[in-house]
């Protein structure tokens, strides 16, 4: 069932990962049960107008919490950074998350989703966030390829392998893993019988879109867009789905491979 | 002491005087989960054309201090479509729905008009003459052009007709008034303003169309002024639009002429500004000892009666 909120929710923790790295944890109650992985909230940040939307990177039934993961990138989420406790202003969660045919249940441990090959995950810089989720949630494990610019902008990984992931990495300046971009050695070992699941930025979308496409594998993608309201009024985040103008936030955040036109 | 909130803005009966303007409230129905939608003095759709549009490219949108830039471009379904599906779920509210309509021409504004003002649920139409997106110049830049659309839409309407002007003009009142002239029932003042942001990183405009419509709070105090001095020489009543964010912003519109105010980047932080807003002009209200909100139209630097 599908049921979003508007209020002020309180900080469990804000606290640095690692270099620009933040994770931050809020109590939001029974909130946390309508969270699926891929859909996202939009946080008030005192000082910036807007609110920012950040993808679900978990939801714990235990602490009744949801986290996100995020990167200092601007005035936003600097301030956000320096946050450590008290309320913050949360809206969601929003959006349509990976399109698996549990995703209706309200018991978000019922990702069965079992196709005929690999559940592969691709995440890129913090699109990991989104696909920490999924991975959290989908029984059957498999691989996941990550890639980012340097070893130090490589997170979670100890989240991952507990969680039963095999875990290929890549870094641009060859400090870990694969020296390049995690695309190069997704092309060499996808496998047409897989299941992609991706997030990331648009250059290793538009690549994975490409092998994806070219070896006929089904596939799911998070994608991003600048958005001011996250509920499809204000029609910022619009993105070509089959010919179609669609709102990201709305429509999406995830949408199927195939028919997305980056 | 009970307060009214009530009011008539030409002709339509309001429980309150606050709007959503258009464009920021999407086609208005699909936020029931999150608002009371009953409770607003009325909904004023996003601008609807003769043909679906698919809209500007990306990026539409760029924040700045205090407030927002936009290039959507009109997007939307087309009148066909709107009267088919959201004008239906939108009349069952039960408060006054406004539509909002734009064309590429006078004879596009008077068809959807005609179209619109046949069909059950509309309770006004506002026209877009105002919207900078357009790469041809906008109507409010042509006084002859406006009063034509307006005569034009009035002939046929059955339902009141609202011309929403551009802040960009070089007299607010000279257009006011031809608007009125023209017989227009109301006005509303104003859309957002033409402005432009450039990412220093990468050299390029922040949007798609290098320039766009800033709205939000940074553009409140020049929106009063247009309201101020509107007010001072039209008789129609006006909408107070731009950068209300609270139940203050509200009352100085109103205090400044505003009949009824509308609200647009306020709800797209969150829709449950527009609830806040109207609570909040309840409470400045009573504070005050003001019986209705119609008692403090216009009233700046003039004591209650």
């Amino acid at each position: 069932m599908r049921q979003r909120f508007d209020e002020d929710y309180e900080i469990i923790y804000n606290r640095r990962v690692q270099s620009h790295y933040f994770e931050l944890k809020i109590k939001v109650g029974d909130v946390y049960k309508y969270c699926f992985p891929g859909q996202f909230f939009m946080i008030s940040v005192p000082g910036v107008f807007l609110r920012r939307p950040f993808g679900i990177c978990d939801a714990n039934d235990k602490e009744k919490s949801v986290s996100f993961l995020y990167k200092i990138v601007g005035k936003g989420t600097e301030i956000l950074a320096n946050i450590k406790s008290g309320a913050l202003k949360l809206l969601g969660p929003l959006g349509k998350g990976y399109d698996l045919e549990s995703s209706t249940a309200l018991n978000s441990d019922a990702y069965t989703y079992v196709g005929p090959g690999n559940n592969v995950i691709v995440a890129g810089g913090t699109g990991i966030a989104s696909v920490h989720f999924l991975a959290s949630r989908l029984k059957k494990k498999g691989i996941l390829y990550y890639g980012a610019r340097s070893k130090s902008d490589l997170l979670h990984l100890a989240n991952f392998r507990g969680l039963g992931w095999r875990i290929i990495l890549s870094t641009e300046d060859g400090s870990e893993g694969y020296k390049g971009y995690i695309t190069d050695i997704l092309s060499e070992q996808l496998e047409s019988r897989d299941t992609i699941f991706t997030c990331g930025p648009v250059p290793m979308l538009k690549e994975v879109f490409k092998i994806a496409k070219g070896r006929n594998v089904l596939g799911f993608a998070s994608l991003e867009e600048k958005m001011a309201c996250g509920l499809g009024n204000c029609q910022g985040c619009a993105v070509k789905i089959r010919g179609q103008s669609k709102m990201v936030c709305k429509d999406g955040p995830v949408f199927k491979i195939e028919d997305v036109e980056l | 002491m009970e307060t009214s909130l009530n009011i008539n803005f030409a002709g339509i009966e309001l429980k309150n005087p606050v709007l959503t303007a258009s464009g920021t409230f999407g086609y208005g129905y699909e936020l029931s989960d999150l608002i009371p939608l009953s409770e607003l003095g009325g909904i004023v759709t996003k601008t609807i054309t003769l043909e679906p549009q698919e809209g500007n490219l990306q990026p539409r949108i760029a924040e700045v201090e205090s407030g927002i830039l936009n290039t959507i471009g009109l997007q939307n379904i087309g009148v066909k479509a709107f009267i088919k599906g959201p004008l239906k779920r939108l009349s069952k509210i039960g408060i006054p729905v406004i539509v909002s309509i734009a064309g590429a021409r006078v004879s596009e504004y008077i068809k959807i008009a005609k179209i619109l003002s046949m069909q059950n649920g509309v309770s006004a139409i506002e026209l877009n003459l105002s919207c900078p997106n357009l790469k041809k110049k906008i109507i409010c830049h042509d006084l002859c052009l406006v009063s034509e659309i307006v005569r034009g839409v009035k002939d046929i309407s059955k339902v009141p007709v609202i011309a929403k002007l551009s802040p960009l003009v070089t007299d607010i009142v000279e257009i006011a008034m031809a608007a009125q002239n023209s017989g227009v029932d109301g006005v509303t003042l104003a859309n957002t303003y033409p402005a432009m942001a450039i990412d220093v990183e990468t050299f390029k405009s922040k949007l798609s169309t290098v320039k766009g419509g800033i709205s939000g709070s940074c553009i409140k105090p020049m929106s009063v002024r247009c309201v101020y001095d509107a007010y001072q020489s039209i008789k129609v009543p006006i909408i107070g639009c731009g950068g209300i964010m609270t139940g203050e912003d509200a009352v100085e519109f109103i205090l400044a002429g505003a009949t009824v105010v509308s609200v647009g980047s306020s709800s797209l932080i969150s829709p449950k500004n527009l609830v806040k807003i109207i609570c909040g002009i309840e409470n400045i209200l009573k504070r005050k000892n003001v019986n209705s909100v119609k008692d403090i139209i216009g009233i700046v630097n003039r004591s209650l009666v």
